[in-house]
C-alpha cells in the first residue's frame, strides 16, 4: 500500500467549503473571547504600571509612611515588611494543617461520614466573606488579648486560606493514579511511607498552585487586616507586638483621601502588591517543578 | 505581663528612634530634652471626618517630640466607640456622642472636643454657580418632593438664577457615616414639617439617590452627574473643585460653607457641662448651619502611666499648637473660650 508511505493531510486545505467556513469561524471566536478574558487583565495591569510606575524608587521600598496624607513623598517600607510577614506567617499556619487536611480526606478519611462532614464545612467556608474571618479573629483573639498585633491578622488570613488549600489539595490528590499506590504497596512500602514519597511528591505541582492560589487572595485581602492590624508608620518586624499595617491596607486608607500625594502612594502600592504576588508565583513554580516527580 | 512587655518594647522603639534620629541628623538636643517628654507608642481609632486633620497634627507632632509615636486609624466613629469600650485603643475619635448601646461604660471616657467643620452641600448645574437654599427647601430636595431644579420653590429663592428643568439627583453615603447623621439632624432640626425620614448614620432616601463610598464616592459623583446634589465635608468639596451653596441659618441669613462661618457657629452653640455642644443650627447672624462638631474620648483612667502622659501630650498639642493646622486642612478651630475648658478637662482627667 502507497498511501501508508504519505502521512495524512490534516491541514484542513482539503475540506469542503462549508466546513472550511464553519473551522476558520470558530477559530475566530475562540482567539476573540481569549482577547476578551484577557483585555480586562491587561487594562487593569497596564492601569496601575502607568499610575504606579511614577511613585516607585527605592526610597519607596525603604522609607517609613508618611503620617500625614499631604505629605509628597515616598514610603511603604513597613507595609511592604508587614504584608511579607503576615501573609507568610499565614501561609505558614494554613498550608501544613490544609496539606495534611487533604491528605486525610483523600488516603485516610475517603468516604467517612467525619470525611464528608469535614469536606461540606471546607466548601460553606470557602464561601464566608473575608470580613466575618477578621471579625471572628476580632472577637476570639484580638479582645481577648487586648490589643490588635500583627499575629491577629495572620489568623484571620490564615482561616480564610485554609480551605482553599484543603479543597485544591485534595483535588490534587484524587488525580494520582491509584496504580502508583498499588505499585508502592506491592514494594513493601507502608501506607504513610507511600503517602510521602509517592502521592505527595507527584501531586506536589498541584498542591503548590494551589496553595499560591490561597497566598494570593490572602494577600490582597483588606477587611479582616483592618479589623484585626490596626495601623503604623514605623517599621514593626514583631508580629506580636504592637499595631501593624500590610499593602492591602495601605491602598485602602491612601485611595479613599482626595489628596493628589496619598493617592499616588496608594498606585505604588498596588503595584508593588501585584507585583510582590507575581514574584512570589514564579518563585513558588520553580520551586514546585525541582521537586515534581517526571511525569514521563 | 502585658504591661510590663509594652513598656519594655516601646523603650526599645523609642531608643532606637533616638538612636536613629541622632544618627542622622546629628541634632543634640534631643538626647538632653527627652527627659521630661514622654515616649513610647499611643494607638487611637475613630471618625474619619477629622482623620485629614489628626494626620497632619501627628506628622507635625512627631518633630515636636519623635520619641511619643502616635497612630490614628480611620475606622468610623462607632468602631472607635466599641474599641474604646475593649480597650484596644489608646483614645478614640468620634463625631457623635456616646449611646447606652455603644460599649462604652458610662463614667469611664470624658469627651475632648478638638476641631468641627462645615458639610456644605454641593452641587453640579453647569451656569449656577450661587444658589442659596432656605431650610425647608434643602429638606424637600433630600427628602425627595423637590425633584427637579426649575421647582418653583428654589427659584423663589434664587431669583437671579436660570434655572434649566434638569431633574435632580441626590449623591448620598453608602457607608454609615458621621456626616449623614449630622445632616440629617440638622435636617431634623430645622425643618421638621418637611424632613420625614429622621436621623441616622443611615438614611433610607428617595428614588433619585446615587450613594457613594466616603467624602470623595460622593464628590465623585457630584462631579461626573449633571443636576446632581449631595452633602460632603469641605476639605473633600475643597480639594475637589466642587461648587458649595449657601444655606439658611437660624437668624434667616444665606451663609456659605466657610471655616469662619464654623466658628461663628461654635460660639453661638451651648456648651454642655460634660463638653459635649451641638453647633447645629446654631444662632448669630454669620453661623454657618450645617457645622458638625468632632471630639476625642479619652479615659479616666489608663492602666500605664506612660501611655496615661503620651494621651495627654498629643491632645494638648492637638489643642495648642496643633490648633494652627486646622485651617489649612480645610477644619474650624476651637473658639479660645472652648478650648481652654477643654485643656483644663484634660488636665484634671489625667493628672500629672
Amino acid at each position: 500500500m502507497t498511501s501508508l508511505n504519505t502521512a495524512p493531510d490534516l491541514t484542513g486545505r482539503n475540506l469542503s467549503k462549508r466546513r472550511a467556513f464553519a473551522n476558520r469561524t470558530a477559530t475566530l471566536l475562540i482567539g476573540l473571547c481569549v482577547l476578551i478574558a484577557a483585555l480586562p487583565l491587561l487594562l487593569v495591569a497596564w492601569e496601575v504600571v502607568t499610575r504606579g510606575g511614577s511613585a516607585l524608587s527605592l526610597a519607596f521600598f525603604t522609607e517609613e509612611i508618611p503620617r500625614n496624607y499631604r505629605t509628597e513623598g515616598p514610603g511603604m517600607g513597613p507595609a511592604i515588611l508587614g504584608t511579607l510577614a503576615i501573609t507568610g506567617m499565614a501561609a505558614l499556619i494554613a498550608i501544613p494543617i490544609g496539606v495534611l487536611g487533604a491528605v486525610y480526606l483523600n488516603e485516610y478519611g475517603k468516604n467517612k461520614p467525619l470525611a464528608r462532614f469535614i469536606r461540606t464545612m471546607a466548601d460553606v467556608m470557602t464561601g464566608v466573606p473575608s470580613i466575618v474571618m477578621g471579625l471572628f479573629i476580632y472577637v476570639a483573639y484580638v479582645v481577648v488579648i487586648g490589643e490588635k498585633v500583627g499575629f491577629g491578622g495572620s489568623l484571620a488570613l490564615a482561616c480564610l486560606m485554609l480551605p482553599i488549600v484543603i479543597r485544591s489539595a485534595e483535588e490534587m490528590l484524587r488525580l494520582v493514579p491509584d496504580e502508583l499506590r498499588q505499585a508502592s504497596a506491592g514494594l513493601g512500602a507502608r501506607k504513610w511511607r507511600t503517602t510521602m514519597s509517592v502521592v505527595l511528591p507527584s501531586a506536589s505541582s498541584g498542591i503548590t498552585s494551589g496553595a499560591l492560589l490561597a497566598v494570593a487572595r490572602a494577600a490582597g485581602e483588606t477587611a479582616p487586616i483592618i479589623v484585626t492590624v490596626g495601623l503604623t508608620y514605623i517599621y514593626k518586624p514583631d508580629l506580636f507586638y504592637g499595631e501593624n499595617t500590610t499593602l492591602a491596607a495601605q491602598i485602602y486608607r491612601n485611595a479613599t483621601q482626595p489628596f493628589a500625594a496619598s493617592q499616588e502612594r496608594a498606585w505604588g502600592a498596588a503595584l508593588t502588591l501585584i507585583a510582590i504576588v507575581f514574584l512570589f508565583t514564579i518563585v513558588s513554580r520553580v520551586i514546585a517543578a525541582r521537586f515534581a516527580i517526571d511525569k514521563r | 505581663m502585658k504591661l510590663n512587655r509594652r513598656a519594655i518594647i516601646g523603650g526599645i522603639t523609642a531608643g532606637t528612634l533616638a538612636f536613629g534620629l541622632a544618627a542622622c541628623g546629628g541634632g543634640g538636643d534631643e538626647e538632653g530634652g527627652s527627659g521630661d517628654l514622654a515616649s513610647g507608642e499611643i494607638n487611637a481609632s475613630g471618625a474619619s471626618f477629622p482623620d485629614a486633620f489628626y494626620a497632619a497634627a501627628i506628622e507635625a507632632y512627631a518633630e515636636v517630640n519623635p520619641d511619643l509615636m502616635v497612630s490614628y486609624n480611620a475606622t468610623g466613629s462607632g468602631t472607635g466607640k466599641s474599641e474604646f469600650g475593649e480597650g484596644l485603643n489608646d483614645f478614640a475619635g468620634t463625631d457623635s456622642l456616646v449611646k447606652d448601646d455603644d460599649g462604652v461604660e458610662a463614667g469611664s471616657f470624658q469627651y475632648i472636643p478638638t476641631v468641627a467643620a462645615p458639610i456644605t452641600v454641593s452641587y453640579n448645574l453647569p451656569g449656577v454657580d450661587a444658589l442659596q437654599l432656605p431650610q425647608d427647601v434643602l429638606a424637600g430636595i433630600f427628602g425627595g418632593t423637590v425633584t427637579t431644579w426649575n421647582d418653583p420653590t428654589i427659584a423663589a429663592a434664587n431669583p437671579d438664577a436660570t434655572l434649566p428643568d434638569t431633574a435632580i439627583t441626590l449623591a448620598v453615603r453608602s457607608d454609615g457615616s458621621g456626616t449623614t447623621t449630622n445632616f440629617s439632624k440638622f435636617l431634623e432640626a430645622a425643618s421638621p414639617d418637611v424632613w420625614t425620614l429622621g436621623s441616622g448614620d443611615t438614611i433610607e432616601w428617595p428614588g433619585n439617590a446615587v450613594a457613594g463610598e466616603k467624602n470623595t464616592g460622593v464628590a465623585q459623583i457630584i462631579q461626573d452627574t449633571e443636576g446632581a446634589i449631595g452633602y460632603v465635608d469641605l476639605a473633600d468639596a475643597t480639594e475637589s473643585g466642587l461648587v458649595t451653596a449657601s444655606i439658611e441659618n437660624a437668624d434667616g441669613a444665606f451663609i456659605a460653607p466657610t471655616l469662619e462661618g464654623a466658628t461663628a457657629a461654635l460660639d453661638g452653640a451651648q456648651v454642655e457641662a460634660d463638653l459635649s455642644y451641638n453647633p447645629l443650627n446654631a444662632a448669630g447672624a454669620e453661623a454657618y448651619p450645617i457645622t458638625a462638631p468632632t471630639y476625642i474620648l479619652i479615659r479616666t483612667e489608663y492602666d500605664d502611666p506612660n501611655v496615661a502622659a503620651g494621651v495627654k501630650e498629643f491632645v494638648n498639642y492637638l489643642l495648642t499648637d496643633g490648633q494652627d493646622l486646622a485651617a489649612e486642612n480645610n477644619f474650624a478651630a476651637l473658639p479660645t473660650g472652648l478650648r481652654d475648658q477643654a485643656v483644663e478637662a484634660l488636665n484634671s482627667t489625667i493628672a500629672d
